[in-house]
């Protein structure tokens, strides 16, 4: 008997430790190729500050990186301690991209790491630079795979159920790999990333800017980062639009949980501008709509039927009542895999294997052919997602998205004519901007697997099932464990980010750079003495001149 | 020979080759955490080894993950019944795993003796606790674990946590922590010079010495022991699930595999080999030799123990029929093809650019440049 | 209000950059796609530090 207590609390924990996960995901994603961009300028330049600058962000990127590595490793565990009904049921797809982000890409990202940080007086510039390139490559490679994985759980792609095995089993991995939802998802995630390390960057130099502080490298970052973001903040909101495509078609419920569209709405169907959904009643309290817009926004035609949440329940109750049979077909035939009759029972009803196990959750005794109307009815309920909670968190985050393309359209344009600091209230804005994107890909992450609720592989495995079989009181031990931890954890990284950002890219120069004494907090450093004097002198020297 | 067979032993052999890998590297990593607080006397001298392992802790990490995603992908019912299944112990493993990157790039980020006194335990905990672990886990599998399906492969669970840690699972897991360690010492002794490298020799001999007299008496321990036979089967070429087969429990099972085939008896001897001969070169200061005897004595063991137990993986004590063998709870033909491509590319890559990383960060850790140095741990 | 007249130019760019990638994009071969974007966007990112830095030399000469 499956406890629902448990799923839950398992549900709870995969969310948390997720969601902490992906708050240092996207700066890695983006910063990784940011440093790439400023040693690339190092390079061709020869100009020492683009090497402080790429060592500074690298340092800011490390602390970052290591609670990225850290809190990884609980993802690639948690699967199988707290989802070990999915991963038996999907292991062999859903495996094999996550074993090939290993093989392919972290191992690179991990081992070019090192070298990247230790390897500077070690190799030659364009053997460190390739070393920062594969270190990028390296990091949004492994995105790559984790959502190739996710892909399919959002559409599951190539793959089939094989009633002998018991288990969902691979057949395409073309098909797996190049699935419309993994392509697309892969390229708004790592996108979302750039946008992330480039409002973070240009926060922390308009932070520099305001103090007056290392104003030859915040400006440069400045400008650096401004143009990054605008051209990454236009793919991010390109690439949103084409998951919304994507999605209309093989996930109608989150589209119109997404849209709060309760009833399907004669083509072009009205956009809700904003609402206020209800779920228990089915209808939005209120709605501030713009006619025909939804149709033309979603699918890009204007004839296209977009289905809404009261036909999609009933069509669902259908495959529901249709599934039954399968899941019927599919005890006997675990018992005796030779038996003709399941076995031609179980392909009559086998695309709707997935329904027939949803309403297991509410038949007497968990056992679907007791299932009753009601709970059929109960069961397709079920189907739709939290339409409050994923039509405003899917808002807030497209906000936040042009509220970033307008920060960096104004960034791009002081900087271009060289007059940011001279707009005190717009780098005090900036700093105010760093938060925003790590809150726009939580909600990215919300909106996409809360919409992708009650299923864990969409159509094919209810969430419900897919828990382990655990106690209540061992999931509260591992919850108790993981909050503590992740508690410690957080307080640790931003401290020590914190403390990184103030001391500022002179600290490596401490006692060159205190001599100039142009930063007071230098003295208490610890971290004293040069690896590249000569480089410290030549930039302390530019910046002289230049405040002269 | 079938293919769909073939590739069922190949990923068996490969599975031992990652499990191979994750102990020799995170091994050797571990052990020197483990060690942190022993050999190392001084702020300095803990920096110092710290610093010798911190350009390629990170990269060597990655073979626990591709552990943890090769078993996922290659053997999704071992990986899902073996993780679920062993939940506290792999969340205390996955707990002080988590803590050990956060030690190696805080510890010596921020200056003050009590900071670092913390880092140190993390250290040595994160360091010793996994290498326990990961030989229990091992200790575990050859006496078998109470679990049992449903009609549905759903897996319960029905032992207690604190069975998991019965006197040869101690053993086992203590095996592997003193292999750990010698390698670890090993290392250091490469990579450290002076005092710190003669304490960080004498350890890894005291280490190596425990390590055979600890594998010795696991082997007779075993000999004794019960283990599982396959009574009744699907052919194993063929697709399967663990629910449509009969196991039987019986006396000395877990040495049948060696008295059928005598030459095996070869593999826990090339086991004793590498720990003595490499007890042997530490004494002659052949520290760098020593280290890549370490990797035969592991293989020693690990392919020890996964003879004893062939075909089996995870044996169930309370349902033997339901037990995960290598036939019933591997993945299907396509995935299995595509894995042993990527593979075959992959691993060639990350061993040829592993080493390039050792070669252009080779030579002695330099205790000055790491006062110096604002990147180093 | 110079200023203002320079973001809406851009933000309208913008925003016909988005709506002419949404149509190319309903073909989506976007790993494509994001091999040659990123490719271009550290290359133009570089651009703008060079850019910077010859604004920089400039403004430092000009008044020599």
């Amino acid at each position: 008997m499956i406890n629902n207590t448990v799923v839950e609390l398992s549900r709870w924990q995969f969310a948390s430790t997720a969601l902490y996960h992906f708050l240092f995901v996207p700066l890695t994603l983006g910063l990784t190729v940011f440093l790439a961009a400023l040693e690339t300028v190092y390079v061709v330049t020869g100009k020492p500050i683009y090497r402080e600058m790429t060592q500074f962000w690298g340092k800011l990127l490390l602390i970052n990186f290591a609670l990225g590595v850290a809190t990884g490793l609980t993802m690639e565990f948690e699967f199988g301690t707290n989802w070990s009904f999915y991963s038996g049921f999907v292991g062999d797809i859903f495996g094999a991209p996550l074993a090939i982000e290993g093989l392919m890409a972290f191992f690179m990202e991990s081992t070019m790491i090192g070298l990247m940080i230790f390897g500077w007086d070690r190799l030659s510039r364009g053997q460190h630079l390739i070393v920062t390139y594969m270190v990028a490559l390296g990091s949004n490679l492994s995105a790559l795979w984790i959502l190739v994985a996710n892909g399919f759980m959002q559409d599951p792609q190539g793959a089939i159920f094989n009633p002998v095995t018991m288990r969902m089993e691979l057949q395409s991995f073309s098909a797996l790999i190049f699935s419309h939802d993994a392509q697309a998802k892969f390229v708004h995630t790592s996108i979302a990333g750039y946008v992330t390390a480039a409002i973070f960057v240009a926060g922390v130099s308009a932070f520099y800017l305001l103090k007056k502080r290392h104003l030859e490298i915040a400006k440069r970052s400045f400008r650096m980062a401004t143009i990054f973001g605008v051209l990454s903040t236009i793919g991010v909101i390109t690439l949103g639009d084409a998951l919304g495509f994507i999605g209309a078609h093989a996930q109608p419920a989150k589209i119109a949980a997404m849209e709060a569209m309760w009833e399907t709405e004669p083509a072009p169907a009205p956009f809700n501008l904003a609402a206020w959904p209800n779920q228990a009643k089915q209808e939005n309290t209120w709605a501030l709509q713009i006619p025909y817009l939804l149709t033309p926004l979603l699918t890009h035609t204007l004839d296209t039927k977009i289905p809404g949440i009261a036909e999609i329940e009933a069509d669902n109750a259908l495959r529901i009542k249709n599934g039954i049979p399968a899941v019927e077909a599919l005890k006997l035939l675990s018992a005796n895999p030779t038996d003709p009759v399941a076995m031609a029972q179980f392909k009559a009803h086998e695309k709707d294997l997935g329904y027939g196990f949803l309403v297991a959750r509410y038949a007497p005794d968990q056992d679907v052919s007791k299932a009753t109307e009601a709970d059929i009815a109960q069961a397709a309920k079920d189907t739709i997602p939290d339409v409050f909670a994923i039509y405003w968190v899917f808002r807030i985050m497209v906000a936040f998205a042009f509220l970033m393309l307008a920060f960096f359209v104004f960034g791009v344009i002081y900087s271009l004519r060289n007059e940011v600091e001279k707009h005190p209230v717009f780098l005090r804005f900036a700093l105010w901007m760093i938060p925003v994107p790590f809150l726009a890909c939580e909600m990215g992450w919300i909106t996409a697997e809360l919409g992708r609720q009650p299923w864990t592989v969409y159509n094919l495995l209810p969430t419900w099932m897919s828990a382990s079989s655990h106690s209540v009181s061992y999931m509260v031990f591992s919850l108790v464990g993981f909050v503590s931890l992740y508690t410690v954890f957080i307080v640790i990284e931003m401290y020590l980010m914190v403390r990184a950002i103030k001391q500022g890219p002179d600290a490596p120069h401490g006692a060159d750079a205190g001599g100039h004494g142009h930063d007071k907090t230098l003295g208490g450093s610890v971290l004293s003495g040069g690896y590249a004097p000569v480089h410290a002198k030549t930039y302390l020297n530019e910046q002289s001149s230049k405040e002269v | 020979m079938e293919l769909y067979l073939g590739l069922k032993i190949l990923w068996w052999l490969l599975l031992g080759v990652l499990l191979l890998g994750l102990a020799v590297m995170v091994g050797m990593d571990m052990g020197v955490g483990a060690l942190l607080r022993i050999i190392g006397k001084t702020d300095l001298e803990r920096r110092s080894m710290l610093n010798a392992i911190g350009p390629h802790w990170d990269g060597n990490q990655v073979w626990f993950i591709l552990g943890g995603g090769a078993i996922f992908a290659a053997f999704p019912l071992i990986y899902a019944t073996a993780f679920s299944g062993l939940y506290v112990v792999m969340l205390l493993l996955l707990w002080s795993m988590i803590m050990r990157p956060l030690a190696f790039e805080y510890r010596s980020k921020i200056p003050t003796a009590q900071w670092r006194n913390i880092a140190d335990w993390v250290f040595l905990i994160s360091g010793a606790l996994p290498m326990i672990i990961y030989g229990a886990a091992m200790g575990n599998m050859l006496q078998g674990v109470p679990f049992h399906f449903d009609w549905d492969l759903r897996s319960y669970y029905t032992g207690s946590f604190i069975s998991l840690f019965n006197p040869f699972a101690i053993l086992a897991g203590l095996l592997s922590l003193a292999l750990a360690m010698y390698m670890g010492a090993a290392m250091m002794v490469i990579k450290t010079e002076g005092a710190l490298a003669a304490r960080a020799r004498a350890a890894g001999s005291v280490a190596v010495g425990v390590a055979i007299v600890l594998f010795a008496v696991g082997g007779v321990w075993v000999s004794q022991m019960s283990g599982y036979v396959l009574t009744h089967s699907v052919d194993p070429a063929l697709a399967q699930t663990p629910l449509t087969q009969t196991v039987a429990q019986v006396a000395g099972g877990l040495i049948a595999n060696y008295q059928a085939q005598p030459i095996l008896w070869g593999v826990p001897a090339v086991g004793f080999f590498g720990m003595i001969a490499g007890f042997l070169m530490l004494r002659v200061h052949r520290a760098g030799l020593a280290w890549w005897l370490g990797i035969l004595a592991w293989a020693g063991v690990l392919g020890a123990t996964a003879i004893s137990l062939f075909p089996f993986l995870m044996p169930s004590s309370t349902n033997p029929s339901q037990s995960l063998t290598i036939w019933n709870s591997i993945s299907s033909q396509t995935t299995l093809l595509w894995m042993t491509g990527f593979t075959a590319v992959f691993v060639p890559l990350i061993l040829w650019y592993t080493s390039w990383a050792f070669y252009v960060m080779r030579g002695k850790v330099d205790a000055r440049k790491i006062e110096q140095d604002p990147h180093a741990y | 209000m110079k200023v203002i007249g320079y973001f809406l130019l851009f933000f309208v760019l913008a925003m016909i950059l988005i709506v002419l990638a949404i149509i190319l994009g309903d073909a989506a071969p976007w790993y494509f796609a994001w091999i040659i974007g990123t490719g271009l966007l550290i290359l133009t990112s570089a651009a703008a530090g060079f850019m910077f830095d010859t604004q920089e030399d400039k403004a430092k000469g000009a008044p020599q």
